[in-house]
């Protein structure tokens, strides 16, 4: 269990051009192995979520590169492929915004496989996957808008689990949820990850979630 | 320093596309459709045989044999030594006649300022007297809408029927005295003054609901204090617009300059732009493009002035766009689409090319409009008209629309043909097309796409950049989609509706440039019924048969309201876009507008 899963070496963010250049995230190197969990926190406007979105192949970093599983991720100039995409999930802050709307939870899912793993027998991991994260089958074919922000959230868990990733990336998964749903959802969320092996990257600012993962990294304001 | 900030792709852009245009203004004649040197070859040597020998030793003396660029560096060369070129049709130099022909426009441009200064201050008086009542104000009134709602070229024929042809107050034409300066003049201040008048009016009755105004009067400063702040702030926030709608009168010019025959700088081009002479349309596009970038100066001169006060350049929020009354509004378009669709339902079924009815026969039960000049039914001609007209608007609309998309996502790099674009008057454009390709419907309808796509690109832009961060598209490469299939499935169906209502709102205002540019000859020939056209060909018959003007007049009215209408329909639905480049300061206002009565009636105890 001590492959590992991410690495990064001296990833940074800028925004903006020339004399107007911003970086909004410090440099940072950490690695992450199967089976672990890690907790990203610090302060608003830190940067936590421009990693997260990079470490999830949604935008590359102005320095430094990003390695999962050995492999060159992305670096300033290439992103992730689509055949490593497969490899990182993530569940997002608000779930049921990130579905498309006019999507089926279920077609959802059929669209990542197609697209990712198409070698999978789609209702083997449907099934699995929607056990993974305890997410009620009856609601598979409703529209993301019917669900509640609990059910939301596995459902989006299931829709990462579905094409059997290596890497998890949580961006604040609980804060949008009220307290007794996010516990449930937290719990869910270290629950499947033991269950699957799968390496967890959590973004929070909530210390406690935090102090449940093996290890935390603090990032700083620049 | 927010001002200064640009992208590497938005201020290349800019300098390329700077570039491009001198590049382009000094190609003209190597872009003409008309073989330069068999003009030049005529005007000048007209006991030459137009051998190839000869014009091939034209073209070479013009530098035209070396292609586009070598041909403008030239005629750069000759500009920056002080030669504008000879005339193509007298051979002559044509410096000293564009000379003369920017004098008299300049007159003419200072009296219009005046007018146009009159009626502002007119409208924006009950804003002014609403700070100094302390009353919560409504924004410009009908008023100052109804003055906009008219092109110049529409108001300019209206003035010379009413004014000069029916009351005989005034002179028709000509430039010999003040006498012949008052209606050109009204015709070109009172639609500038009303937009002016509109924008200034809109910008103060937003900015007296400001916080800061509350708390100036509770510490008691005086009406004249409250009113020169307000104006200062009203002005801070319109001020770019000023510029626009100053160069707009520079197009607006060549109408009202055509009609009432003022040799000013618009006709000149005009008659340029026919004779397909282009070194003169080059002198008078140079001087024009000179006026222009004064007038961009002195605005941000101007706009300097005004924020350089104790706030940050670019935290002043935006006026807000004022809700006028919505009912009114509903029922002005409707009645005035509802007008538009009697003219075109009866009229259609008509024929209106044959020569039928008597010359110039009087409106009757059989010709409700009565017949033209050629003995052709004038409300056939005129739905032929509002259907040619409205289809080839359709069209215009709807290639604006595909273009502004692919611009917008290609990102910063269209911005700087865009503020070209958006900054040229569409006669100027259609003067500049006619000169090269001939006057033609074609023709026309480049020049008003040319000045209608950059509104869109640039609703396209944000509209994109919105659905962009909408999280679902956002997380859709993780799913590992593609991203032309991200584009195609999921951002273009979450921007084209949006833009198709953007495009559609923008119809009328086509429709009124369409209009303009046949009116001047620049569109549709004859007898094509256009409703320029039938307009230009009816004030020739004016004193003997004002019901030659009045049949096209009214459908142009109806369109122009319509026009007015529905653009502030726009205006009140535009906000949802633009908060999402300026968030925060599209949100304050909103709360302080809200906040205001309460606090705004305790006061004048406090007084």
């Amino acid at each position: 269990m001590n492959q590992s899963v991410l690495e990064t070496t001296n990833i940074s963010a800028t925004r903006g051009f020339g004399t107007a250049t911003r970086q909004i995230l410090t440099p940072i190197s950490l690695s992450l192995n199967a089976g672990e969990s890690l907790a990203i926190v610090g302060p608003s406007g830190a940067g936590k979520s421009t990693l997260a979105e990079i470490i999830l192949g949604l935008g590359t970093p102005a320095t430094g590169e990003v390695k999962v599983l050995g492999q060159t991720w992305s670096t300033p100039i290439r992103n992730a492929t689509k055949a490593q995409r497969v490899k990182v999930q993530g569940v997002p802050q608000d779930a049921v915004a990130a579905f498309v709307p006019r999507w089926t939870i279920r077609k959802s899912l059929e669209v990542a496989l197609a697209h990712l793993a198409p070698e999978l027998d789609v209702e083997r991991q449907i099934h699995q996957s929607i056990a993974l994260a305890s997410f009620d089958p009856t609601l598979l074919n409703r529209l993301p808008r019917e669900l509640s922000g609990g059910q939301g959230q596995r459902a989006a868990l299931a829709r990462a689990l579905v094409v059997r990733p290596a890497l998890l990336v949580a961006d604040e998964p609980t804060s949008a949820l009220d307290p007794t749903t996010a516990a449930q959802v937290a719990d869910q969320l270290f629950v499947t990850a033991k269950k699957t092996g799968v390496a967890l990257l959590l973004v929070t600012h909530d210390s406690q979630l935090a102090a449940r993962c093996t290890r935390t990294i603090t990032i700083t304001a620049h | 320093m927010q001002r200064f900030r640009f992208s590497l792709p938005t201020t290349l852009s800019y300098v390329l596309s700077s570039i491009a245009l001198l590049l382009l203004a000094g190609a003209l004649p190597w872009l003409s459709r008309t073989d330069p040197a068999a003009a030049i070859l005529r005007s000048r040597y007209a006991e030459l045989e137009p051998t190839p020998q000869a014009l091939a030793a034209v073209r070479q003396q013009l530098g035209l044999d070396q292609g586009p660029i070598f041909a403008s560096l030239h005629w750069w060369n000759g500009v920056l030594h002080g030669d504008l070129g000879s005339s193509w049709v007298s051979g002559t130099p044509v410096g000293p006649g564009v000379g003369r022909a920017l004098l008299v426009s300049l007159t003419l441009t200072v009296f219009a300022g005046l007018v146009a200064l009159l009626v502002t201050g007119c409208l924006i008086t009950p804003a002014i007297r609403a700070i100094l009542r302390n009353k919560p104000q409504p924004g410009s009134g009908a008023i100052g809408v109804a003055l906009t709602a008219l092109p110049e070229f529409l108001l300019a024929s209206f003035l010379l029927i009413v004014v000069s042809v029916q009351l005989k107050w005034l002179p028709p034409f000509g430039w010999t005295g003040i006498e012949t300066a008052i209606l050109p003049a009204l015709a070109l201040g009172i639609p500038a003054g009303g937009m002016l008048g509109r924008l200034l009016a809109d910008a103060i009755a937003s900015a007296s609901t400001e916080r800061w105004v509350m708390i100036w009067r509770l510490a008691g400063a005086r009406g004249s204090v409250l009113v020169l702040g307000v104006l200062r702030r009203a002005a801070t926030s319109i001020i770019d617009q000023f510029g626009l709608v100053f160069i707009g009168l520079l197009g607006g010019a060549v109408a009202v300059e055509q009609i009432f025959a003022v040799p000013g700088l618009g006709r000149y081009l005009l008659g340029a732009a026919n004779a397909q002479d282009i070194p003169a349309l080059q002198a008078g596009l140079l001087l024009m493009a000179a006026t222009a970038l004064v007038i961009g100066l002195l605005t941000s001169v101007a706009r300097h002035w005004l924020r350089s006060g104790s706030l940050p350049a670019g935290a002043l929020p935006a006026p807000l766009p004022r809700r006028s009354h919505s009912v009114i509004r509903r029922w002005t378009i409707a009645l005035s689409l509802g007008g538009l669709l009697l003219i075109l339902l009866s009229g259609l079924p008509r024929d209106p090319f044959s020569v039928a009815h008597q010359r110039l026969a009087p409106p009757s039960f059989a010709l409700p409009f009565g017949a033209d000049a050629s003995g052709r039914d004038l409300l056939a001609r005129v739905a032929h008209g509002t259907m040619g007209t409205v289809a080839q608007a359709v069209l215009i609309v709807m290639l604006a629309m595909v273009l502004g998309l692919l611009l917008a996502s290609v990102g910063g790099f269209a911005r700087g043909p865009a503020a070209i674009a958006n900054a040229t008057p569409p006669i100027l454009a259609g003067v500049v097309i006619s000169a090269l390709l001939g006057p033609s419907v074609i023709g026309a309808g480049i020049a008003v796409l040319w000045v209608t796509w950059p509104a869109l690109t640039t609703h396209a832009a944000s509209l994109l950049e919105e659905a962009r961060a909408m999280p679902h598209i956002r997380w859709l490469p993780l799913a590992g989609i593609p991203r032309t299939q991200i584009f195609l499935r999921h951002l273009l169906p979450a921007v084209v509706p949006a833009l198709l209502r953007h495009s559609m709102l923008r119809l009328p205002g086509v429709a009124l440039a369409l209009a303009a540019l046949g009116f001047l000859g620049l569109g549709a020939q004859p007898p094509t019924p256009e409703w320029g056209l039938l307009l230009a060909e009816g004030i020739n018959y004016v004193q003997r048969a004002p019901f030659t003007v009045i049949a096209p007049a009214s459908a142009l009215i109806l369109t122009s309201v319509c026009a007015v209408a529905v653009a502030s329909v726009g205006t009140t639905r535009a906000p949802k876009s633009a908060a999402r480049v300026h968030p925060s300061p599209t949100d304050s206002p909103i709360v302080s507008t809200g906040s205001q009565p309460h606090p705004v009636h305790s006061d004048p105890s406090s007084q």
